[in-house]
């Protein structure tokens, strides 16, 4: 038998043959196994679908006795992407935290490992559009990067031979940088809340971050856990007499409120 | 009469005990047979570094899903491939064992042992790709009638991802070399 030396995955292929008796011809591979009756002498044509998946083929002829002939099918061209970027949300301003790492497969869903340039290409609002390329390694590609200073969708798109794929990573804001306070008493209680809690670049903190007001009455001490909603978080604080309220977030503390009793 | 009785008894004990002998010493062949050696080295993956836990539950589904794998194309059943393999190779592995259910061919992966290399390591730790270095007694039949017997070293390329509770192999790719 001969076997070509060498096949791209989804290509018909014949494998030539000695001899002139009548025989059973099989060819087993990482995704099937054929069994047929050939006359020997003649090319065994083997179609196209018979050999996508990429790997090693053993032929085998049957005849009085067996012989046996291997040969490798490799990947065809990539035509498709998979492409696993982390986090899906990452806080603004943070060295590293985005990765991204695209597999090269073909359309047989075979590891396209043969070396190929990939294109990053990542876009935000805002911002100049950054590209980079990188070589892929045993079919895989990948980098890291820092997160840009602005909050809102980062785009990341890799693309090679005119297959793109694309992912989006929501970027948001870091912890709060500055808290402030101000209250004022009501009838029953008093009245707090914060002034627009920004991160250090500037980027509103997202709805639902917690900020935690603390009041001390001498050695009475209550807290109150509230959300930051449209930027400003809110709270009733219970007391009559003088009290010192702080707020915090995170491992942000604010500045202390000193209010006179009723 | 007593002494023929006595005879017999021990003749018949002395069955059991070479027929228990004999299943125990099939028992541990097969065991050596289908139970597969595999290393793995770490040394070389990145970016991320292998944690050794990490690195110890890659051999023990690997290995796993080689047992596995051997059981699916021995008694062409699919039902030994679901767990340890996903995506690609779980859809390749059942196209193989059906395929032999059709041609009636079967296939004996026998005293196999794998040397392993991560080569890469996901940041995030979602994949890792590995160099398989198997050397495996590779036996096909036709019925009952074996029509191909080799020794075989074969380099595979693995990908594999971490599920819940294992690493789940996904492609399972043999390449000339690496």
């Amino acid at each position: 038998m001969r076997p070509p030396s060498s096949v791209i995955a989804g290509n018909s292929i014949s494998i030539g043959t000695t001899g002139s008796a009548a025989a059973t011809f099989y060819l087993i591979g990482p995704a099937s196994s054929i069994k047929r009756s050939v006359d020997l002498g003649k090319d065994i044509p083997i179609v196209a679908n018979n050999i996508q998946s990429a790997g090693n083929y053993v032929a085998i002829v049957c005849a009085s006795s067996c012989t046996s002939s291997e040969f490798f099918v490799s990947a065809a061209q990539p035509s498709s992407l998979t492409l696993l970027v982390h986090p899906s949300r990452a806080p603004v301003a943070q060295k590293d935290v985005i990765s991204a790492v695209a597999l090269n497969f073909d359309e047989f869903h075979n590891l396209a490992m043969t070396p190929a340039g990939v294109d990053f290409h990542l876009s935000a609002q805002g911002v100049p559009p950054i590209s980079r390329a990188v070589e892929s390694k045993g079919g895989i590609s990948w980098f890291r990067m820092s997160s840009g200073k602005s909050a809102g969708p980062l785009q990341v798109v890799a693309s090679i031979d005119g297959v793109s794929t694309r992912r989006v990573v929501e970027e948001v804001a870091s912890d709060p940088c500055n808290l402030r306070i101000k209250g004022q008493r009501t009838a029953k209680s008093i009245s707090v809340e914060t002034d627009p809690i920004r991160d250090c670049a500037g980027n509103p903190v997202p709805d639902g971050t917690v900020v935690t007001f603390t009041a001390r009455d001498g050695d009475q001490v209550s807290t109150v856990d509230a959300p930051v909603k449209k930027d400003v978080a809110r709270a009733e604080i219970d007391a009559k007499g003088p009290v010192t309220i702080s707020a915090a977030s995170g491992v942000v503390m604010g500045n202390e409120l000193r209010m006179s009793g009723q | 009469m007593i002494n023929n009785r006595h005879y017999r008894r021990i003749k018949r004990s002395f069955q059991v005990a070479i027929a228990a002998a004999l299943f125990s010493f099939v028992a541990t062949i097969h065991a050596a047979d289908s139970v597969p050696q595999v290393t793995l080295d770490v040394a070389k993956a990145g970016p991320r570094a292998v944690e050794s836990l990490t690195a110890r539950s890659v051999v023990r589904d690997y290995k796993l899903a080689w047992m596995n794998l051997s059981h699916a194309l021995e008694s062409n059943s699919t039902v030994p491939l679901s767990g340890l393999f996903d995506g690609t190779a779980k859809a390749w592995l059942s196209s193989a064992v059906d395929d032999q259910q059709r041609t009636g061919l079967t296939r004996r992966y026998l005293n196999q042992s794998h040397r392993l290399e991560a080569v890469f390591y996901a940041p995030e730790g979602d994949v890792m790709e590995l160099h398989d270095t198997a050397e495996y007694d590779l036996q096909i039949s036709d019925g009952s009638k074996t029509i191909h017997n080799e020794h075989a070293t074969v380099h595979y390329v693995v990908l594999m991802t971490p599920g819940a509770d294992r690493w789940v192999v996904r492609q399972l790719q043999a390449v000339p070399n690496f």
